[in-house]
């Protein structure tokens, strides 16, 4: 199962790595995101920095939105899943290696993010420990979450409309967490963020076991 | 085929229209109960009778959510699967979606004069306004066309993704809120307006008629699931037919 | 203060009502183009098939067992 795993997590990436979709085209829709918001808010930096860890994660879910229906395009056209149940690969190999790599780019997107946080919005980036784990933890329950539902989505003619409808309100607990931890963080209040870490550990342990079981029957249907 | 005889002549069995008739009594006792009958609350006056509805609207749409994820859990296990496992499952959200967006209205219509607001991120209430949605995807995915057994299954794993996220979602909204102090539906001094004797069984009252409303919904919303099922196989048969008799006519 | 009361009842009240009522003629829709459908597919059954059933003397618990009929998950 790991070793197929890092076989699709491999593919993956270097698809990313040659085409640049990710870069080219999903990195500027967060920044543009990070910018509406700005927009949306009002020049007054002190709202903006004071919400930039609500707006960071949002951001950063509708990203993930992206990148999972990137990581289904990429195999081969409508023939998708086909492509990927007749491989002879584990199921739930793929999935793991599928959620890994929407996982690696949602955090060097995150990276950026942050970045554009601090430039935009003003926030003091602090309690860098706590912003890291939190961006882990929660890029993995969201990565997770978006691989399962993707793949249900993906042979579907709706699914650019059905995959956003079920996705989102699954993470809802995940934007809350880590919104929180990062507010933790950035005020420089550390120990408030462990609670909302340990949410996040859950969260994420708890949709990787899940994804890895059902992403099988859902490969095989239709 | 004999199959939509059998299920034409069950037209209204008797004891389907006896629980109709149950919960409409009941329905009608609580609302007059409800209405007329109760004292006004100490505190919030007559706005205490929208919490014998309330509740109860809120109640239900948990359970049709669990019961919606038992079925659903049944469907998927192999010495247990059975078509009307998940025929059930989709009757019961779709009873279940309407319920819980009568939550959200009547708690929003309660709030309003209670804390001048039409909505408060209380814990329980933005649980359901989630689970709304959640429901509303259940329901989209449900809509997809697909063979029977294929949409089943599928539909069957989304509810259960979804149903585990529920509790994650309230013990994550309740910690959230309690970091800030504002006003909850299940407040302390909630609980104590129920102890008066009527309004308590009023309440009880509400709780059970909503439930049985809820179960006459289903059984009909199933009923109908069922028959658009053989809708869809008759409506096979019937095609192959006419093309069989256009054969033979031409 | 009481309008709040009266237009909770209402609303709750109503759509619960309106959703009873539609859910009933769907049933009663589906039942009469079923009557149809299988008239033309069994022209030689009984008479039982063309006639929607008389109220409540049917048996008491609508039978829910499998469809034996339901194709398996082929294709």
């Amino acid at each position: 199962m790991l070793r197929d795993a890092v076989l699709v997590a491999g593919k993956d990436l270097r698809i990313e790595i040659r085409s640049r979709v990710g870069l080219n085209q999903i990195g500027p829709f967060a920044i543009a995101v990070l910018l509406l918001f700005g927009l949306a808010l009002g020049p007054d930096r002190r709202v903006l920095a004071s919400a930039s860890a609500g707006l960071f994660w949002v951001a950063v879910l509708l990203s993930t939105l992206l990148a999972v229906q990137r990581s289904y395009a990429i195999e081969s056209a409508d023939a998708a899943r086909d492509g990927l149940r007749l491989s002879g690969l584990d199921p739930a190999g793929i999935f793991l290696g599928k959620a890994s790599a929407v996982a690696a780019q949602l955090l060097v997107l995150e990276a950026g993010l942050t970045v554009g946080v601090a430039l935009l919005y003003g926030a003091h980036l602090s309690g860098a420990l706590v912003l890291i784990a939190a961006c882990v933890a929660g890029t993995l329950g969201l990565a997770a979450v978006g691989t399962l539902y993707g793949v249900v989505a993906s042979g579907l003619r709706t699914r650019e409309t059905l995959l956003p409808l079920l996705f989102l309100p699954v993470v809802a607990p995940v934007l809350l967490a880590a919104t929180k931890a990062w507010d933790a963080g950035l005020a420089g209040r550390q120990g408030h963020a462990a609670g909302w870490l340990d949410v996040l550990v859950v969260f994420a342990v708890l949709y990787i076991a899940i994804g890895t079981v059902a992403f099988g029957p859902l490969l095989e249907d239709g | 085929m004999s199959t939509p005889a059998r299920v034409l002549a069950q037209d209204r069995p008797a004891a389907l229209r006896v629980l109709g008739a149950i919960a409409l009594v009941g329905v009608a006792a609580t609302v007059w109960l409800g209405l007329f009958v109760t004292p006004p609350d100490q505190f919030m006056g007559n706005l205490v009778r929208l919490l014998y509805i309330h509740p109860p609207m809120a109640w239900v749409a948990f359970l049709a959510y669990g019961i919606a994820t038992l079925a659903s859990l049944l469907y998927l296990w192999p010495r247990t699967r059975a078509e009307h496992f998940d025929r059930l499952a989709g009757a019961s959200a779709e009873v279940g979606v309407v319920f819980t967006g009568l939550t959200l209205v009547s708690g929003s219509i309660w709030g309003r004069p209670t804390w001048g607001a039409w909505w408060v991120w209380d814990p329980l209430l933005t649980t359901t306004a989630l689970l709304f949605v959640l429901y509303l995807g259940y329901l989209a995915l449900r809509r997809v066309p697909g063979e029977f057994h294929v949409r089943a299954r599928r539909s069957a794993i989304a509810a259960l993704i979804a149903f585990i996220d529920v509790p994650i979602v309230y013990f994550s909204v309740e910690w959230w809120r309690s970091l800030h102090q504002a006003p909850t539906v299940l407040n302390p001094t909630t609980h104590k307006t129920y102890v008066h004797g009527s309004m308590f069984w009023t309440l009880m009252l509400g709780f059970v008629s909503f439930t049985l409303v809820y179960a006459w919904l289903m059984v009909h919303r199933y009923r109908l699931a069922r028959l658009q099922d053989l809708e869809e196989t008759e409506g096979l048969e019937v095609a192959i037919e006419e093309r069989r008799a256009e054969g033979e006519a031409g | 203060m009481s309008g709040y009361v009266e237009a909770g009842y209402v609303v709750v009240l109503g759509t619960l009502g309106i959703y009873g009522v539609a859910l009933a003629a769907r049933e009663r829709a589906a039942r009469r183009r079923l009557g149809t459908a299988s008239s033309i597919v069994s022209t030689g059954t009984s008479a039982k098939a063309d006639s929607p059933a008389q109220a409540g003397e049917a048996p008491a618990v609508e039978h829910r067992a499998v469809d034996g009929s339901e194709p398996g998950p082929v294709q």
